[in-house]
């Protein structure tokens, strides 16, 4: 049930309330969303809001999550529309990152479920280029919009418990990245030679939603070279 | 310099501060402490700052050797704390030499005892906290629960300051059936009434495959929401999401930033303390927030 509603960036969101200090906005437009999102993500960001702490772009939505501080107030909707009037627009980040499709692990499944062959599905999934969409499920894990649904393929039946960091998957009508290692039920069909996140490092990526990414198909020789040469 | 020695971990203990804020843009769940009360509790009763990390020792604490002279407390699920083998007492502070064992059991009461100990802790902070993630391997000792082997140290204080005792009326008491109150979610309307009447009227039960990222609700009827098409949004700690299988599940401190079930609401945070000292098996109720 909503709230009610505000203008903010150009258009008209939808709020929701999600918790003591959290509010949902979904955008009221039903093209170019994501843009949407992303592009009031950034805005809001900038902004610099007293007492905002977290801000979660999302495919439909931004979750705006305050610090425990921050008494309920119905005018901080407006307070936020007024605050960011102009809209704004960001240079994209465009991202060429090397895939290693011969480190895919599922293939053969991959093969039956799309009845294409693993160098016609590596054609249609690097020629591609696709937006960051959002981060999340696990830390640094990336969401790509833009998957061509001729290589879309169904999830596992049952999930791996360890996935190695870098895997490139495909899960249903997505595809996406495993920064990290961890649980997952993605087909995976390459590796990437970096993982794009460091918890040792403030931010711990470079990537954000929002920005451009293309993959760039490696050999098994050139993986291994650029592993060794990046320690 | 202040030092204690894990001879053993309990059955899941980690390093927890108050939490990883900011970064989940990046995925990264907030973790913390389960029991904020608790744990502001022990850090006051040994008169370290508020940011100042705890042990948080789940359903059986560990043992431990302290080398140093120490100050430390204990607040929270009474594990029957002893200290050389006598008993020692909960929400107060107490001085402890060096060689002496502190040791837990399984909790009596309650599902998590926090242990403050007086100093300054030297635990490299991850992302602004100390607090351990351990799906994501980072944080606290090596991103994992303690085990035999592992060391704290931290840096003395050497200001004076009141040691104190909580008094008994000020001591919460853990029911294992609670009922907490929830705002309802974004997607409390894809219940039918007749839906949402049963999950307020339903005692769920809180599963043993319950954790830090969430607790698992069973109860004998499974809550149906309406099948619509969601995609992945942001979620917090509180949150109560209904998976396809009708059985809710209450997001916690380790939980993910994004999910694609319904968000049929969300537990109040000083009722969260509460559902944190629940052991499994136990039970709990909701209870529509005015």
């Amino acid at each position: 049930m909503a709230l009610g509603s505000l203008h903010l960036n150009g258009i008209s969101w939808s709020v929701f309330r999600l918790g003591e200090t959290a509010w949902l906005l979904q955008p009221k437009v039903s093209e170019k969303i994501l843009e949407h999102v992303h592009s009031t993500s950034d805005l809001l960001e900038q902004s610099k809001i007293d007492g905002l702490q977290d801000i979660i772009p999302a495919y439909d939505s931004i979750t705006l999550i305050y610090d425990s501080q921050f008494k309920y107030d119905p005018d901080i909707l407006s307070d936020i529309s007024s605050s960011t009037e102009q809209h704004l627009s960001r240079e994209k980040n465009i991202f060429e990152i090397n895939v290693c499709y011969e480190l895919g692990i599922d293939w053969n499944e991959v093969e039956v479920k799309t009845g294409l062959s693993k160098e016609e599905v590596i054609s249609i999934h690097s020629i591609q280029n696709y937006t960051l969409a959002m981060m999340g499920f696990m830390p640094g894990f990336i969401f790509l919009d833009g998957l061509d649904q001729r290589i879309a393929v169904s999830r596992k039946e049952k999930p791996r418990i360890k996935v190695p960091s870098g895997s490139v998957g495909i899960g249903g009508n997505q595809t996406g990245i495993y920064s990290l290692e961890s649980p997952g039920g993605w087909q995976i069909i390459g590796r990437t030679t970096e993982s794009f996140f460091d918890v040792k490092k403030t931010p711990p990526t470079e990537l954000k939603a929002g920005d451009k990414i293309r993959f760039k198909p490696i050999s098994n020789e050139e993986f291994d070279k650029v592993v060794a040469k990046n320690g | 310099m202040g030092k204690l020695a894990v001879i053993d971990g309990g059955l899941f203990t980690t390093v927890q501060d108050e939490g990883r804020f900011g970064f989940r843009k990046y995925g990264v769940p907030v973790s913390g402490v389960m029991d904020n009360s608790a744990f502001e509790l022990v850090n006051s009763l040994v008169g370290n700052a508020p940011d100042t990390p705890v042990l948080e020792m789940t359903l059986k604490g560990g043992r431990y050797r302290f080398e140093s002279d120490s100050v430390i407390a204990f607040a929270g699920a009474n594990m029957n704390p002893t200290v050389n083998e006598k008993s020692v007492e909960l929400n107060s502070t107490l001085k402890i030499s060096a060689g002496d064992i502190l040791e837990f059991e399984y909790a009596r009461r309650g599902c998590r005892c926090y242990l403050g100990i007086r100093g300054v802790w030297e635990i490299e902070k991850i992302l602004g906290s100390y607090s351990t993630y351990n799906e994501g391997n980072f944080g606290g000792i090596e991103g994992r629960n303690l085990q035999k082997g592992d060391q704290l140290h931290w840096k003395e204080i050497q200001a004076d300051f009141q040691s104190y005792t909580l008094s008994q009326k000020e001591i919460p008491y853990y029911s294992s059936k609670l009922t907490v109150e929830f705002i309802p979610g974004p997607e409390w309307n894809w219940l039918s009434k007749k839906e949402q009447d049963k999950f307020l009227s339903t005692e769920f039960k809180i599963s043993s495959e319950s954790n830090r990222m969430g607790i698992r609700l069973n109860s004998d009827f499974q809550i149906e929401a309406k099948s619509k098409e969601m995609v992945s949004s942001g979620v917090i700690p509180g949150i109560i999401q209904l998976p396809p299988n009708g059985s809710p599940i209450l997001l916690m401190k380790d939980g993910q930033t994004v999910g694609g079930y319904p968000r049929i609401g969300k537990v109040l945070d000083i009722h969260l303390n509460r559902v944190a000292q629940v052991p499994p098996n136990g039970t709990i109720r909701f209870k529509k927030s005015d």
